[in-house]
């Protein structure tokens, strides 16, 4: 399955048509600039952490400050940064990644910020695709294994890309999808029959009839057959893994799901998202982080050491992202609100250089001091990573040319 | 200039249409030869496939053996038409075309009074509301949520003025004047200012909510919200007021062509039939009403019926100024659904056309402009002057199509070159390959695997399921009765599963819930008083998952001091499957769902059209999901399990009651001893013919229309 297979449906092609008879040229409207540069980045991991993590209580420590709440700082294994208590393991990876402190965000709400953080646009009157999905939009798939897959949580839909850009969604990681195996009660043998009896079924119609969309659904058909019998399937497989590891990683949801990222782009997966809520910490923040922590600082420490070891984090990057960081003020019931001024993110690999931060938030993590980064920087910094030309645009199915990225500039520091 | 030549173009039209034709076919041979066009049909569809292509077109499924018996039994001439006038006048007609109104007009059961929308939606299909009628009313109706359904249609885009000016116009006339919002349009005549003036219909239009209750409702204000120049072009203080006007071509007053002369006929016959029965209170009766009884009261009756008229007038009151009339959008809705507006009529005749023929004369389907004219003009004009002229009846209009020559055409036969077909399809000479729609592709399945009633006897289909149990220790350590205890299927429903009817639903089909379709009870959505509470209840907020999402987490974590188990129990369940009708479910379905993964879209954005490109997750779900696996195996309450008695088996006929049933047609002698030999190494009769099902609700010809 590769995503630049998607073809111009019929729609498309009259509308293409239409366009054309009164002088623009089609050519002229799907042309753009073609920036070549090679990739640093292969594939993609991306943490997506729902409701608004805090980038005090992470990323942005500011010890001495009122604002700095319950936790202290660490050293890390880089002399001069800093990050919260809350993560002892992975402050030992901190060579291996990169932080930004002073993403600039516009947006407060929940949903228009996630939109943002995901698709790099605001919402409007089109539906913007996700990052992933732009991501194997514009690259081949390298596995018999979905070239883009979303973990424990729903990544953003593929609007104009199509269908086949759309994430592959395993609600749970280990969880068992029921529609890569025959039905219960249906063998192997049974089920390779009835498989061998349908291609003669489709083929004896297609003597009959002649249609592009006949042989085309059996090419999807075959898709799914070589996905069901692909030995890369171990790697949803979780309990085939040595209980040290899993234990390694923490035995809870985010801590399978890094385990599973890893395990998929091990197996050439483009595009892996892992989703984890309950961020949104309004009330009593501190418990909520300290937990937060709890589980994800093995998985990720873990995820880093790994990855760094066998080489794979050379060509993979591994992003953390939220909608927005929470209020430098401790409301009464000791939580902090939604703050999108400035926030901080987590980044890695394929091609990031370790060890730096860039830009800073002023002395009580209110607004950037230096650096501004915009949203849809990041998404250009992804692509242009994934050697991606971020400028580049599609048309969609309305004929209405898009950018892959809401005019980002990469953050050109972070690879250096 | 553009508009003036698309009146002329639409008045020579009428002229035409009047002199040459009765019939669609008539008119469109008769155009097909003004084009050039030289090539023949390829001729008509048999009986079978007729059935077979109109039933799923008008009630969203195949047909029933019981159905082909009976249109078989019909008079060779007359079958056809007696099958269109059953399907018309067919329970599930109504809920087919739902799905189609809900495409057009973004019906999303999760938004503020979406569910009572669509529930109104249906039925006015089943009692054949005029669309004119129809269209007026959800554009111009201010009201409470759910108590006048029609208003969803405003809260659907939050009655946000410049939206509803996209939104009326892309819907209703086919015009993407939505572009004109930021910038004078690109490919059309439509500029910013017209794009405003539109918009202005709904500037008075506020959407309001009741802190207290949550009741949403609409109304007008005083001050009109749009102002012009628009924000970025000019100084706050520079904006003034913008006045409503509609820049869309009408045809001049003077003219009254002949559909219009009949139309108003229709009108006034029906006015007066009306005059003769209505005689429901008008306010004046009632006040005169509440007059009359105080003064009919006597002695300590006057205070009772002072009180009582108090309060019958009260009523009047507060509805009268709370939910005020807009009268722009009145204005509007006139002028969009006059018979004088040809872009309402004929944007509407080519959605249909081009959902039941497999193509527009205008595509985009929502694309009507100078530069993107139809392929038939005058194909479509007639169609249109006859749809107004019936009086905007929808039944009548799919009837006209279907009964049509052009419907019934085969598709191109084998050989044919991709050049030579585009020419064929593009003058309705044959029929472009058209896949179900997804939500018939689910009814059709259920309907072929008999999974809409219940195929097993009693007790024969019991199976074991593991559940995973967490028990509370008591402080003695001896578990607590099984029935509080916090239960769990082992795959586990998730809480991303937002639908909680969906992830409650259904013992046996745990890890299957994108398969399910639950019904909606339409009836009562209207009749439910407080529809909001509803809406409520579906539409939760991120922040509202989130809540439940942690609680949810929550109350796995142990309460400290509380000592838990898990224990793996089996449990015995008679699980006898049955699937609902993906036509009346919640819409739009979860991502992932069986009819989201087959095309329907999220609803979400205008002009979203359905991607019927086949895809891996298709095919997946179709080879390994539940629905087709429980539609293949052989129930013994069903038909063909007479045949396949031990001792008394009866191949050949099993074989083709399957094909019937399945693909509405007999089998080849190949095909029947490719079934025979199919059935002979199966382990079983039964086991053969849920493999020879199997392979037929996943083929090519099952899914794509014949």
């Amino acid at each position: 399955m590769a995503c630049k297979d998607y073809k111009l449906s019929r729609r498309a092609m009259m509308g293409a048509a239409g366009a054309s008879v009164f002088g623009l040229n089609i050519r002229d409207l799907l042309a753009y600039s073609s920036v070549h540069h090679p990739a640093t980045a292969e594939q993609v991991i991306l943490f997506w952490n729902g409701g608004g993590m805090s980038h005090i209580d992470t990323w942005d420590p500011k010890p001495g400050r009122p604002t700095q709440g319950e936790f202290n700082p660490i050293n890390t294994s880089v002399p001069g940064m800093q990050i919260s208590e809350i993560f002892p393991k992975l402050s030992k990876q901190m060579h291996n990644a990169a932080l930004i402190r002073s993403i600039a965000g516009t947006q407060g709400a929940h949903g228009r910020a996630s939109y943002n953080l995901q698709t790099s646009y605001l919402p409007g009157p089109i539906r913007h695709p996700g990052v992933g999905s732009v991501v194997v939009h514009e690259l081949d798939n390298n596995s018999d294994l979905p070239p883009y897959i979303t973990i424990s949580g729903q990544a953003p839909q593929a609007s104009y890309l199509g269908q086949s850009c759309e994430a592959y969604y395993v609600s749970a990681p280990g969880e068992k999808d029921p529609y890569l195996t025959f039905p219960e009660g249906i063998t192997q043998v049974r089920g390779d029959r009835r498989l061998e009896q349908l291609a003669k079924f489709n083929q004896r119609f297609l003597n009959k009839k002649n249609d592009t969309r006949l042989t085309s659904t059996q090419t999807a058909i075959e898709d799914a057959v070589r996905l069901m019998r692909s030995p890369a399937l171990e790697a949803f497989e979780l309990d085939k893994v040595d209980a040290k590891t899993l234990e390694r990683y923490g035995d809870t949801n985010f801590g399978r799901g890094a385990l599973m990222a890893r395990r998929l782009v091990e197996r050439g997966v483009r595009f892996v998202q892992v989703n984890r809520g309950g961020f949104d910490t309004h009330s009593n923040n501190f418990p909520a982080m300290t937990n937060h922590g709890e589980v994800m600082d093995p998985a990720l420490a873990s995820l880093m050491e790994d990855l760094s070891e066998s080489g794979m984090l050379e060509k993979t990057m591994v992003i953390m992202l939220s909608e927005f960081g929470r209020t430098p003020r401790i409301n009464d019931n000791a939580g902090r609100d939604h703050w999108a001024s400035v926030f901080s993110c987590f980044i890695a690999g394929g091609g990031i250089k370790g060890g730096q931060v860039i830009g800073s938030s002023d002395e009580d993590g209110a607004m950037p001091k230096d650096r501004p980064v915009q949203v849809a920087d990041i998404h250009a910094t992804l692509c242009h990573a994934m050697g991606i030309d971020h400028e580049k645009e599609v048309m969609t199915p309305l004929l209405r040319p898009m950018k892959l990225v809401d005019n980002g500039v990469p953050v050109k520091e972070l690879f250096s | 200039m553009a508009r003036t030549l698309l009146v002329a173009l639409a008045a020579f039209c009428f002229l035409n249409s009047d002199i040459q034709a009765e019939t669609i076919d008539s008119v469109l041979s008769a155009e097909n030869s003004s084009l050039g066009v030289t090539k023949q049909s390829v001729g008509l569809v048999d009986d079978m496939a007729f059935v077979r292509r109109a039933s799923v077109d008008l009630i969203g499924r195949i047909p029933t053996l019981e159905e082909l018996a009976e249109y078989q039994s019909w008079p060779a001439e007359q079958r056809r038409d007696m099958l269109v006038d059953k399907l018309i006048d067919h329970p599930r007609f109504a809920d087919r075309w739902t799905v189609f109104f809900a495409d057009l007009l973004r019906l999303r059961s999760n938004v503020t009074g979406g569910s009572a929308l669509i529930a109104h939606v249906n039925r006015s299909i089943r009692e054949d509301l005029p669309y004119n009628e129809f269209a007026s009313s959800l554009i111009a109706t201010n009201g409470k949520a759910g108590r006048s359904p029609e208003v969803g249609f405003i809260l659907g885009d939050n009655a946000d003025p410049l939206a509803m000016a996209s939104v009326t116009t892309q819907v209703f006339m086919g015009v993407r004047i939505s572009c004109a919002q930021c910038h004078d349009h690109p490919f059309d005549i439509w500029t910013r200012k017209d794009f405003y003036s539109v918009a202005a219909y709904f500037g008075k239009t506020r959407r309001y909510e009741s802190n207290f209750t949550r009741v949403v409702y609409t109304s007008e204000g005083e001050q009109t919200s749009v102002l012009w120049p628009p924000q970025d072009e000019a100084e706050e203080s520079e904006r003034k007021a913008m006045i409503p006007s509609f820049p869309f071509p009408m045809i001049d007053a003077e003219e009254k062509p002949e559909f219009i002369a009949r139309y108003e006929a229709l009108l006034k016959k029906k006015a007066e039939a009306l005059a003769a029965v209505d005689n429901s209170p008008s306010l004046d009766d009632l006040l005169a009403a509440a007059d009359g009884k105080v003064e009919a009261a006597t002695g300590s009756g006057v205070d009772v019926a002072v009180a009582e008229a108090r309060e019958e007038i009260s009523k009047i009151d507060v509805k009268g100024s709370l939910y005020k009339r807009s009268e722009y959008r009145e204005l509007l809705a006139d002028q969009i659904t006059s018979p004088r507006n040809r872009l309402f009529a004929e944007s509407f005749v080519n959605r249909v056309w081009h959902d039941l023929v497999g193509r527009g004369f205008v595509e985009p389907i929502d694309d009507f402009r100078e530069d993107n004219p139809p392929s038939h003009p005058q194909t479509l004009a007639y169609i249109a002057d006859e749809f107004v002229g019936n009086g905007y009846s929808f039944k009548q209009l799919v009837k006209s199509i279907v009964q049509s020559d052009v419907y019934q055409l085969k598709q191109v036969p084998l050989g044919v070159n991709e050049l030579e077909q585009e020419e064929l399809e593009a003058a309705f000479l044959a029929t472009p390959m058209r896949r179900m729609l997804s939500e018939a592709l689910y009814d059709s399945i259920v309907t072929a695997g008999h999974l809409f009633d219940v195929k097993y006897r009693p007790g024969e289909n019991e199976r074991i399921i593991e559940q995973e149990v967490r028990v509370l220790l008591a402080a003695e350590g001896q578990p607590q009765d099984l029935a509080t205890a916090d239960v769990q299927d082992l795959a586990g429903a998730k809480p991303q599963m937002t639908n909680q009817a969906m992830a409650n639903n259904n013992a046996g089909g745990a890890g299957y819930k994108l398969e399910e379709a639950i019904e909606l009870d339409f009836d009562a959505l209207l009749e439910e008083e407080d529809e909001v509470e509803l809406d409520r209840m579906v539409a939760k907020s991120q922040e509202e998952l989130e809540a439940e999402r942690m609680q949810m987490e929550n109350q796995r974590r142990p309460r400290p001091g509380m000592q838990y188990e898990t224990k793996v129990v089996q449990r015995t369940v008679d699980d006898n499957p049955r699937f609902s009708s993906a036509l009346r479910m919640a819409t739009p379905a979860p991502v992932g769902h069986f009819v989201r993964v087959f095309g329907q879209t999220s609803r979400n954005d205008l002009g979203d059209i359905r991607d019927d490109n086949p895809s891996m997750r298709q095919s997946l779900m179709m080879l390994n999901g539940r629905l087709t696996h429980e539609a293949s195996r052989v129930g013994t309450l069903e038909p063909v399990s007479k045949y396949l008695v031990s001792g008394k088996l009866q191949v050949e006929k099993a074989v083709q009651l399957v094909y019937h049933e399945i693909l509405t047609r007999d089998p080849s002698a190949d095909e029947l001893a490719w079934a025979k030999e199919l059935l002979a190494e199966a382990k079983s009769p039964q086991a053969g013919i849920a493999d020879l099902r199997w392979v037929m609700l996943n083929s090519n010809e099952f899914r794509f229309l014949p």
